[in-house]
């Protein structure tokens, strides 16, 4: 059971500063490249800063997750959600801009992973759960999981821990990129 | 009826003294001739008695004098059991086993169907000597070692007179009491669960309600404790188990009194935890409890430890449900008043672990403090979710549009940036604050980051590298080279794309150069700066 100690512990944030950043840029730098090598014209209509904004959201999301690792069920649930989306958006390419660590595991662990999480949360006492999902804060619930990446498969106990950490690295990250961005732009 | 009582008292006065396996055995010759000096030394004891004697008698008539007078000794037997322990021979427990039936018909009428109790050493003494037939008054009943242990004596009597039946749990009971301390026990006893409404004999109503005060903690547990699983659960229970007659505002009152730690158990129904995590929560969780689980005085099952004992209570309307088994008590303390079956202690705990959850977010989300309640933390833990994320999106919106720049200053980006997060900056949005960029809650409850916006640029700069002299001079480029593009930017929009589309190649070639070297040294500042990282 994870106490609030050792939830603030296990999130070391210098190192996942550091592997966020280094994911991040790298992946920046990707598309700055693609970006200067397919539209020197268009570059500012919006279609093209639109889907430039999604691949740097994207990288963003995943460098994020990547940082973290597999450790928690977020960042794998994240993981594989844009995994699943570059696949649809790029097919072939997509490969080339998923970031090394998380290539090399396979498809099926996440999954498994996912699966794992919603085998394990079935089994415990629905009843309690039931009484959440039913109640006032059903709702609020329900709210929250469709927020927190992979949250759908919790029960709220687990949902609990996964939204504070998730909290925590969505700010450590929104840092980072301001600074980014203000480096960048300045 | 006095004389046979106060013979009891005298005998319980005199095992206080005297070798208790010695009373056991010897008392009897000495019915008659034991004085009641010792009579007045035990006020709550002959009152207790004087109910004892006075409720049964109503109920029996003279072939019941016996079994109120067993019932008595039984009783008081039961108080003696926490310095007779260990020393109950086997005997005695045989001698019970046989004579269980005979004692079942003769206290068939007064009690209610008695729960199984395991019972404690007292126990056995107080079979031993109900089984004697007849007027035989066995003598070594009570060892009263003073007037707070009489109420648990007494509760242990009633219980042993209730609890007839469970001659397993009974022995069970006393190999286990054998090995427990006694004082610890008695403390269990003052501070163990509350009283436990079974179903026992409304005689013995009266005697509960002066005797068994500091003994109704005990009195439902054990009187509803089946199995001897553990030897703190069954000691008081086996003891205390036929008191648990009264209803449970009897019972409340009586718990307070005594050596009951846990005074404002009529209040709250908790008491100190041996886990003594979450004390708090359990007031509420009680509360909640008694919302969300009918049976919410059912008996504490999860005994650990006699000492920090967990009052039970029952509620009278409990005492229709058949008793529970103690359950979990290894890993789990079910708390005063509230229900120990393994749902409603797996729901507890799983409670306990949201609300843990919560307070642990009610830190992380900011303006937290002064929320209280599910409802709205979740609330506010939703809205700050949705704003980071929005925040995110924000962001990455913006390098998407700023993504020329990034190509020449990657390394040195990298670079401070890595320097950046591990030094505290102040960062500075000053970006942000133009009015052709989206109004953004760029703070969530942090509006203040907005003002410093434009003052905080060349202390941003400046404390960028505070170290490193090679990238000193890069330091002092940049603010020049710097200022013209973030006004730029700053001013509107638009004008950026403008600014890198028709005059990228003139800026490129304008600030390459300098940006270049800036490059080249921070690049070269950068190995430096990663050896030190």
């Amino acid at each position: 059971m994870m106490n609030p100690q050792r939830l603030s512990l296990s999130f070391s944030s210098t190192s996942y500063k550091y592997r966020f950043v280094q994911g991040f840029i790298r992946a920046l730098k990707r598309i700055n490249r693609q970006k200067l090598a397919t539209s020197l014209l268009s570059r500012s209509s919006p279609t093209e800063i639109y889907k430039r904004y999604l691949k740097v959201k994207s990288a963003a999301d995943a460098s994020m997750a990547s940082a973290v690792g597999l450790r928690r069920a977020w960042s794998r649930a994240l993981l594989q959600r844009i995994r699943d989306q570059e696949r649809i958006n790029f097919g072939n390419k997509y490969y080339k801009y998923c970031p090394a660590g998380t290539r090399i595991r396979g498809k099926s662990t996440t999954f498994t992973m996912i699966r794992n999480i919603k085998r394990s949360s079935d089994d415990r006492n629905c009843k309690d759960q039931e009484s959440i999902n039913n109640g006032a804060l059903g709702w609020k619930a329900n709210e929250l999981r469709k927020l927190v990446p992979g949250g759908e498969a919790m029960d709220m106990c687990n949902l609990l821990d996964e939204t504070a950490h998730y909290i925590k690295c969505l700010a450590t990250q929104v840092k980072l990129m301001k600074r980014i961005a203000d480096f960048a732009s300045a | 009826m006095e004389s046979a009582f106060k013979f009891m008292e005298m005998e319980s006065n005199e095992l206080n003294s005297s070798d208790p396996s010695q009373d056991c055995f010897f008392k009897p010759q000495n019915w008659d001739d034991s004085s009641l000096d010792h009579q007045q030394a035990c006020d709550p004891f002959e009152s207790a008695l004087s109910s004892i004697v006075s409720s049964p008698a109503a109920a029996n008539s003279g072939a019941g004098d016996g079994a109120m007078i067993r019932e008595l000794i039984g009783r008081l037997g039961n108080i003696c059991s926490n310095n007779n322990s260990g020393e109950i021979s086997p005997s005695q427990q045989s001698y019970n086993n046989n004579n269980n039936s005979t004692n079942t018909s003769c206290y068939g009428t007064p009690l209610n169907s008695p729960p199984k109790l395991s019972l404690s050493i007292a126990d056995h003494h107080i079979r031993a000597k109900l089984n004697v037939p007849g007027s035989y008054f066995p003598p070594s009943l009570v060892p009263l070692s003073g007037d707070p242990g009489f109420a648990e004596r007494a509760a242990k009597f009633s219980s042993l007179v209730n609890g007839q039946f469970g001659m397993n749990e009974a022995e069970f009971g006393y190999r286990s009491m054998a090995r427990v301390d006694p004082g610890k026990f008695s403390r269990g006893l003052s501070s163990g669960p509350g009283g436990r409404v079974s179903g026992s004999t409304p005689n013995s109503e009266k005697k509960d309600n002066q005797i068994s005060r500091s003994l109704t903690p005990e009195n439902g547990e054990f009187a509803d404790s089946r199995e001897g699983s553990s030897v703190s659960d069954h000691i008081p229970s086996g003891v205390f188990g036929g008191k648990a007659e009264n209803g449970n505002a009897k019972k409340r009152k009586s718990i307070s009194r005594g050596k009951a730690k846990e005074t404002n158990t009529p209040s709250s129904p908790k008491d100190a935890k041996v886990a003594g995590e979450t004390s708090e929560s359990d007031a509420k969780r009680s509360k909640k409890d008694g919302a969300s689980s009918s049976g919410n005085e059912k008996e504490n099952g999860g005994k650990a430890k006699a000492e920090s004992g967990d009052g039970n209570e029952k509620q009278t309307k409990e005492n229709s449900k058949p008793p529970e088994p103690p359950k979990d008590y290894i890993h789990v303390r079910a708390r005063r008043g509230q229900a120990t079956d393994s749902h409603s202690l797996a729901e507890r705990v799983r409670r306990e672990k949201i609300s843990e959850r919560m307070k642990f977010l009610q830190d992380l989300v900011p303006g937290c403090n002064k929320v209280t309640g599910k409802a709205v933390m979740l609330d506010e833990i939703i809205n700050y979710v949705q704003s980071l994320q929005r925040q995110v999106e924000f962001l990455s919106m913006k390098l998407a549009t700023v993504n020329p720049r990034m190509d020449f200053n990657m390394e040195a980006l990298l670079s401070k940036d890595i320097f950046q997060s591990r030094g505290s900056f102040p960062h500075a949005p000053y970006l942000l604050d133009s009015s052709s960029l989206p109004a953004f809650p760029f703070g969530y409850h942090h509006p203040q980051q907005m003002p410093p916006l434009h003052n905080t640029i060349s202390t941003a700069t400046g404390t960028q590298f505070p170290v490193n002299p090679l990238s000193a001079q890069a330091l002092h480029r940049t603010p020049s080279l710097q200022l013209p593009a973030m006004d730029g930017f700053a001013e509107s929009d638009p004008q950026v794309p403008t600014f890198f589309e028709d005059d990228l190649q003139s800026v490129v070639q304008m600030g390459f150069g300098q940006i270049q070297q800036q490059n080249f040294e921070g690049s070269m500042a950068s190995p430096q700066m990663k050896v030190e990282l």
